[in-house]
């Protein structure tokens, strides 16, 4: 089933990649900050989906908002002249650490879940 | 489809639809930063390189016309020189004006003095390196000693110093006639040489100086010294001769 989602993903890319023209060099900013906010949002998923509480609708929603939302608000930033994009960077980047950490510590803990269970049933 | 469908399986389509716009984002986004890191290069470089080569061009073309120029002057005194009377006067005064203006190579008894930055660094006193690096000031102040002590021609780093050569710093370079000179500088000059050596070595003076902060300085009478003519004369666009008339 992971195929079907994965396959879309090099497949977005290969189209674009080869096809589209290049983003005007003063949004290839926000596109890029678009982009680390799409991979947040994949690793909150992640996450959720390991804790078992992942839902679409949030998903998707968190998908496309916070990628709008990053990008205004590095924007605004910019019409400021006050460095949002930095804020913005650093925000989803130590939320993307924060997702990943805690869904490796969620993996490890159910591996070692399951062979405390399969060294204990045994003896019992 | 029936599959995709089933309760449990719901995710699958929007999540498929989710990874395609995030990699449709990537690929535009990879895309535009290639574009970008080439064109940005390849822009600058090529200006450089078309520049560079145009400047070289006309370098070429001004020198041949230099050297037209100076051949033909040759003819001239040559002719001159033929004659009697008042045009051999005029050639010898031509000649004298050449030896100033710097136009040809001249020959004689003088010195040369060799310097270079301080073998010194910045951490073993107190102060940054810039002490102990050759400044334009220095230069300046050695060719004004030179010129003190009546010598009559000098170059540097084999750039001759005429009327109007200039030693000034251009970001942490040195000039000399706007070409770009460095460590070690040379310094040629014709004249008498007990005069340059002793004007040069004068107590507290620039080279004193020099010495105590440890720059080498290397400074030897010569019995010839030859000096190149400068490679491009000035040309006086606003400077004009005053003619006098002769009132009887």
């Amino acid at each position: 089933m992971m195929a079907i989602p994965f396959a879309a993903l090099v497949l977005g890319f290969l189209i674009v990649y080869f096809k589209a023209p290049a983003v005007p060099s003063n949004y290839a900013d926000y596109v890029a900050l678009a982009i680390v906010a799409g991979l947040d949002a994949f690793a909150g998923a992640g996450r959720n989906w390991l804790e078992r509480r992942f839902d679409e609708a949030i998903f998707i929603s968190g998908f496309f908002v916070n990628m709008l939302l990053a990008a205004l608000l590095a924007y605004l930033g910019d019409k400021l002249g006050v460095n949002l994009y930095l804020a913005v960077v650093v925000a989803l980047g130590i939320r993307i650490f924060n997702n990943l950490g805690h869904s490796r510590a969620l993996l490890v803990s159910m591996r070692v879940e399951a062979r405390r269970a399969r060294t204990a049933a045994p003896s019992e | 489809m029936a599959v995709l469908l089933a309760a449990n399986k719901r995710w699958v389509i929007p999540f498929t639809f989710v990874c395609l716009v995030l990699g449709a984002m990537l690929g535009i986004q990879v895309h535009t930063q290639r574009l970008r890191g080439d064109t940005m290069v390849g822009r600058e470089t090529s200006a450089l390189v078309g520049m560079l080569t145009r400047n070289e061009a006309q370098v070429g073309e001004q020198q041949e016309e230099i050297q037209q120029l100076r051949a033909r002057l040759t003819e001239y005194e040559k002719e001159a020189s033929s004659e009697k009377g008042l045009t051999r006067l005029m050639s010898e005064e031509l000649h004298t004006a050449r030896i100033a203006l710097g136009v040809v190579e001249v020959k004689g008894p003088g010195i040369v003095l060799q310097i270079s930055d301080s073998t010194m660094r910045a951490s073993d006193e107190i102060g940054g390196q810039d002490v102990y690096v050759i400044h334009d000031f220095d230069l300046l102040q050695i060719a004004n000693e030179l010129w003190c002590a009546g010598a009559e021609a000098v170059s540097l780093n084999g750039q001759r110093l005429i009327t109007g050569s200039s030693i000034a710093c251009s970001a942490r370079l040195i000039e000399v006639n706007s070409v770009t000179v460095g460590s070690p500088f040379t310094f040629q000059a014709i004249g008498d040489r007990d005069k340059l050596i002793s004007a040069l070595n004068i107590r507290d003076g620039v080279l004193d100086r020099l010495r105590v902060l440890q720059f080498p300085v290397k400074l030897t009478p010569k019995d010839s010294v030859a000096i190149p003519p400068i490679s491009v004369t000035p040309k006086y666009t606003y400077a004009r001769p005053v003619e006098k008339e002769l009132t009887k």
